[in-house]
Parts: structure tokens; sequence; C-alpha cells
């Protein structure tokens, strides 16, 4: 089994960084992408396990994003993240084949617990194929 | 046109700005009513004046025309029956009156024959007589002793010498009885000289006759004289030889009053080969029957049609401004109502923005200071380690404080996904007052229940009803502060559940209920209230299909009624945030 990789999207450069670095002290290997391009590009070219997703980029939309990443592989788990109290876009999400979402401001153990899961799913897939 | 349109619009009462002041409505729709009565009742009174005043004038004409004709045609017939009267008594003279009989008729004798044989034949006459030319009475058959008289001084005298057939006036003479003569003028045979026949008749004669010819009792005939000496009785103007002093226009109709309120008609005709004129009055038609009963059931008629116009006008002009009353304070409430939900709609999207905006920097404090703690852990003791650690602690509990406030701020905004389930109302406020009876007795404030016992199990949300009960009631508490009683009652009506939270707290002012779900109002102490529990109330409330009011004055506590219906769709809203 490889080691998990995780991608982080999210336009708040600090936020994404300081979350990559959490991650990192966890042992676990994540990188982050500012904009919804570079995330599809990094998908593209790294293949990461689980994408944690921002729903709102300057770019383009989470939603979006999603849309793209799954286009290029479907087994990759995004797990949204959605700055609303409003839960309408998480559903969206979820209705396009997000795992899951999650609201900001996010408790770290939280988030670590859904990628826990997404992860699972992802290598219980694999297996399976 | 364009003022006349002007005109009907300022009539409306139209001017939404104005249409929440009282008195200007009042005072509004009261001047468009009294106008709108006054257009109505004027359109309609006007055509039935005119067509009543036109009926009445037509009428009086015609009848006036009438009344004209059958006077002078009355007139006419009596003229002609006095005429032929006069005409017979003058001709029975003048046929005595044979020229070569003058002698004969000086004979007592012979004059007295005659005189019976006329008198069998003509009762008419009073006595005959023969006058020569000096005036002297040369012989006389008759009732007085008039014999040798000598007429010579008299008027009638004088003027008979100078006709050949002469009638007088009526008068009294030496015999003090109204009486008039018919003289006949006859030469003395072989003579220039001339003598007279002189026939008397008694006024009465004529009185008599004109008696046979009066009909009506209203009616008045008698005949008078070039000097307006009345010849005949009249019923107005008294017995023969008094005097009438109308003026008549000749051989015509004229109408004179008698005294304040009689108006008569004088119908004259001039005698032929007579010194008088007849003369025949009638009271005016308005004093007759046939006018006083038409005007009575002309007035009667008008005034029950304008008493009908009227009380219809009045019922018709009173439902239909009641009916634009109506519809106009309808929408005018209406669009306060949107008006106020918009404005909370509104608010609340704004709310949820800048919550929005918050959270991003909230979630970068957040692993911020995770990331610290994080590296604190694994960093080994130092001086100021332990302060550290306890900031942390405070900036993460002020982050979740900061984190409670926008996630509730958005959810005033968001959509829910309501489970619906069959829920017992009363139970669920029970489990609400269980849940805040320690808050309660901590303040001494009473809760007091009259639930109904059967009330109407409903399809609803519960966690959402929990939110609702518990914020309602939670801020009652708040309200009395310590010391007081809330009320809570249910009831099954048509459409639903209503719930009445009742406390008997201070009261608020009109300004303060206007603004009371408004998201941030508060009258609470500066942080012990966000000014979002009853906005979220609202919210829920709404979404559930419910509708809340209050009902509050100061000094009087506060009611809350809040009702939900039977049964509640998951009423979404349709955009996404």
């Amino acid at each position: 089994m490889n080691k998990m990789q995780i991608l982080i999207v999210d336009d708040e450069v600090e936020f994404a960084s300081t979350l990559v670095e959490r991650l990192a002290l966890r042992g676990i290997e994540a990188r982050s992408a500012n904009r919804g391009e570079e995330a599809v590009a990094l998908v593209k070219a790294s293949a990461p396990d689980v994408v944690i997703l921002d729903l709102k980029m300057p770019d383009l939309s989470g939603l979006e994003v999603l849309s793209r990443i799954k286009a290029i592989d479907s087994s990759i788990e995004v797990i949204m993240l959605t700055g609303h109290g409003s839960s309408a876009a998480g559903i969206d999400g979820m209705e396009q084949g997000a795992f899951d979402y999650l609201m900001k401001p996010v408790d770290l153990t939280a988030l670590l617990g859904k990628i826990e899961q997404a992860y699972k799913k992802r290598t219980g897939e694999r297996e399976r194929q | 046109m364009k003022s006349i349109r002007s005109w009907f619009t300022h009539l409306l009462p139209m001017d939404p700005d104005k249409l929440s002041n009282e008195v200007y409505r009042e005072k509004s729709y009261g001047y468009f009513k009294n106008t709108l009565f006054g257009i109505m009742v004027v359109i309609s009174m006007i055509p039935m004046m005119i067509t009543a005043g036109l009926g009445y004038f037509q009428y009086r004409n015609l009848l006036h025309a009438e009344e004209y004709d059958q006077l002078l045609w009355r007139l006419d017939g009596a003229q002609k029956t006095i005429e032929a009267l006069v005409e017979s008594l003058q001709s029975i003279v003048t046929f005595i009156a044979r020229e070569d009989r003058y002698y004969a008729l000086l004979n007592e004798k012979d004059l007295r024959i005659l005189f019976d044989r006329l008198k069998e034949e003509y009762g008419d006459f009073v006595d005959l007589g023969v006058i020569d030319s000096a005036g002297l009475q040369r012989s006389y058959s008759g009732p007085y002793d008039l014999e040798g008289k000598n007429y010579s001084s008299q008027e009638w005298f004088k003027e008979a010498m100078t006709k050949t057939v002469y009638i007088s006036n009526v008068y009294l003479g030496y015999r003090q009885i109204p009486h008039f003569v018919i003289a006949v003028r006859k030469r003395i045979p072989d003579t220039d000289d001339y003598w007279l026949l002189r026939a008397t008749i008694n006024a009465d004669t004529l009185q008599k006759f004109i008696a046979t010819i009066q009909t009506k009792a209203t009616n008045d005939m008698f005949i008078i004289n070039s000097d307006g000496q009345l010849q005949t009785a009249s019923r107005t103007y008294g017995p023969t030889l008094s005097s009438y002093d109308k003026d008549l226009s000749p051989d015509g109709i004229s109408i004179h009053k008698e005294g304040a309120k009689t108006t008569t008609l004088h119908a004259s005709a001039a005698l032929k080969n007579t010194p008088w004129t007849l003369i025949l009055t009638e009271q005016d038609y308005v004093h007759k029957e046939e006018w006083t009963s038409f005007r009575q059931r002309l007035i009667f008629i008008f005034l029950g049609c304008s008493v009908t116009v009227i009380l219809v006008i009045t019922k018709l002009v009173g439902i239909l401004t009641d009916r634009i009353r109506e519809s106009e304070e309808k929408r005018h409430n209406l669009l306060a109502e949107a008006e106020h939900s918009n404005k909370l709609a509104s608010i609340g999207r704004l709310a949820a923005g800048v919550a929005h905006e918050i959270n991003n920097p909230l979630a970068i404090i957040n692993q911020k200071s995770g990331l610290i703690g994080d590296f604190l852990e694994i960093t080994p003791s130092f001086e100021y380690k332990e302060k550290i650690v306890k900031s942390l602690v405070v900036i993460n509990d002020s982050v979740l404080r900061c984190k409670n406030i926008t996630h509730r701020l958005l959810g005033f905004a968001r959509r829910m996904d309501a489970v619906i389930e069959e829920i017992d109302l009363n139970r669920l406020i029970n489990d609400v007052i269980l849940f805040l009876e320690n808050e309660s007795l901590h303040n001494r404030i009473k809760i007091r229940t009259t639930l109904e016992s059967g009330l109407s199990p409903i399809q609803s949300d519960r966690t959402q009803l929990q939110q609702i009960f518990l914020n309602i009631i939670n801020n009652a508490i708040d309200a009395i502060v310590h010391d007081g009683v809330i009320e809570i009652s249910s009831a099954t009506l048509n459409d639903g559940v209503e719930i009445k939270v009742k406390d008997n707290g201070p009261g608020m002012t009109p300004e303060i209920v206007e603004h009371i779900f408004e998201p941030f109002f508060t009258t609470k102490e500066l942080g012990k209230g966000t000014g979002l529990g009853l906005s979220i109330t609202y919210g829920l409330i709404n979404k559930l299909g419910g509708t809340i009011s209050v009902d509050s004055a100061v000094g009087h506590g506060t009611v809350f009624t809040i009702h939900i219906p039977f049964t509640s769709t998951n009423i979404e809203e349709n955009h996404h945030e």
C-alpha cells in the first residue's frame, strides 16, 4: 500500500499551507493548491488519494473543480469545505460524487476522521478492482 | 378631459403614502363618499325634475286653453239667448206702436185692452204708456198712477227721442223699483211731431232669465251698463244697481284677483242694440279639483321617487365605499406584510454574507492556533510555555464563540431539511419546559400550562419546533428577569394548532414590537444576547408554514401567538447561497 497523499485546494493561502503543515506533523503527506486550474493540474500530475476542496474560489468554482477531478480519476475522494452555514452547496457536491462536506472553520480532529474514512473507501475500491 | 380625469383621481383615496394615516384616510373616504353621493343624486334627480316640470307646465297650459275655450263658448251661448229675448221684447213693442195707432192709444180704454192682451201673451211687461214729444205721458196703462207725468227732464226720454227704438239702462224711476224701458219712436200722422210708445219691464225679468242660463254654482253671470252699474244681481258684486269696477278687455277674457288667494276670469260681451254688457265670471283653473288633484299626485309621486332614489343611492354609495376601502386596506396590509418579510429576508442575506466572509479568516486563526499547539506539543518546556498554551485555549474558545455566532447567523437564511414526523405538541412543550426548569427556578419564574387535552397531533419537524419553543420561552424568561409567571396554552383550530406564550414581564412599546423579529435587534444588555433568537424563530416558523404574531403593551406583558399548520411541508428557499 502506497503512502496516503492529500491535496488541499483553497484560495486562502495561509489556510491551505497551515493545514499542509499540520497534516505533515501528523505524518500525512499533503500538498496545497490555491487556484482551481492549479488543483486540476496537480491532480493530473500526482494523483492524490483525497482532495480537500473549498467550494469558493476566484477562477473555478469548487463544484467545477470537483467534476474535473472526477473526470480524471473517479476513484479520487473529495471532501468539500464550505464557508457558509448553508448545507445546500455541500449537498450539491455530494450529489456530484463528493465523499462528504465540512463547514469552516473546521476542527482538525473531525477533518482527520473524514480523511481516514475517505482513504479507506478509496483503498477498498482499489483492492476490489 | 385631462382635468376631469385628474379630478376623479383626486376623488379616490389613492395616495398610498398617506393611507396609513388614520385621519387622512377617514377624511378622504368621507370626501369620496359624499362626492359620489352628490354626483349620483344630481344625475338622477335632474331628469326627474325636468320631466315633472314639463308635465306640470304642459298640463297647466292645456287646462288653461280648455278653460278659455269653454268660457268663451258659454258666454257666446248666453249672449245669443239674451239678445234673442231682448230682440223679441223689442219687436213686440215695435209691432204695437204702429203709426196710425197714436190716436187710438191715447184712449185709455183702448190702451188698457191692448195692454191686457199683451200681458196675457207676455207676462214680462209691467205697463204701457204713450208719451208725446214734450215728454208728457198722454195715456198710461199699468199698476202705477203715472198718467200726466212729465218725463221731459229724464235722461232716457231725451235719448229715446233721438232713436227709433230705445232700450234704457235699468233704473229706479218714480216707482222706485228697478226696471228698464223699451221705447219706440213714431211720427204723429200728418205732422212733423213724434210720439213714443213706452213699455216698462221689471229688472226681475232679466234676472230670472239669467238664472235659467246660469248653471254652475261657482259661476256668476250678470249684466252691467256702460257706467259699470249692475243691471241684474250678482253673486259677487251684490244686488241690481250696485257698481262693478273691474276693467274689462273688450269682448275677451280678463283675469282678476279676488282677495289674496282667488283669481277669477271675467269674460265679457256687449249685447246688441242695448247699452248692456254681459259678464260671465269663473274661478281660475288653479282652484279646481282637476288641477289640485293633479298637483297633489305630481308632488306625491315626485317626493316618493326622490326618497327612493336617495335611499338607494345612500345604500349603494355605502356599499361601494366599503368595498373600495376593504380592498385598499387589504392591499395596503399585504404590501406592508410583504415589505416586512422582504426586509427580514434581505437582512438575513446580508447577515449570511457577513458571516461567510468572517468564516474564512476564522478558519485561518483556527488552523494557525492549532499549528502553534501542534508545535508546542513537540517542543520541550520553556519559560512561558504554560502561559502560551493557556492563551491558545482562550483563542480556541473565542474562535468557537465566533463560529457559533456565524453559524446561527447563517442558519437564519439557510435552507433546512425538515424531517417531518407526527408530533404531540403538548409533550414537546413539556419537554422544553423541563429543559428550562433550572433556569426558571433560579429566577423564581413559574411556568403554568393550560394545554388542550385532546390536542390534534401535527406533522412537523421535531428539532425545529423544539428550537422555536426554546427560543420563545427563553425570551419570556429573559423579559421577566425574575419573579413572574409564564402561561402557555394550546388549542386546536380549523387549520392547525395555536400556542400562546404569555409573560407578565414589563411589555414592549410599539416601536420595539415593530423590530422584534429583525436580526441583531436586542433590548438585552451588551453581550447578553445576539438579537438572533427571535429572528431565527421567525424564520423557522415560516419554513414550517406557520405564523407568529406578538401582542404587547408596556406594563401589561407580552403574548406570542404561534400558529402551526396540521401538516408542515418542507418549504425550501430557491436560491443557493
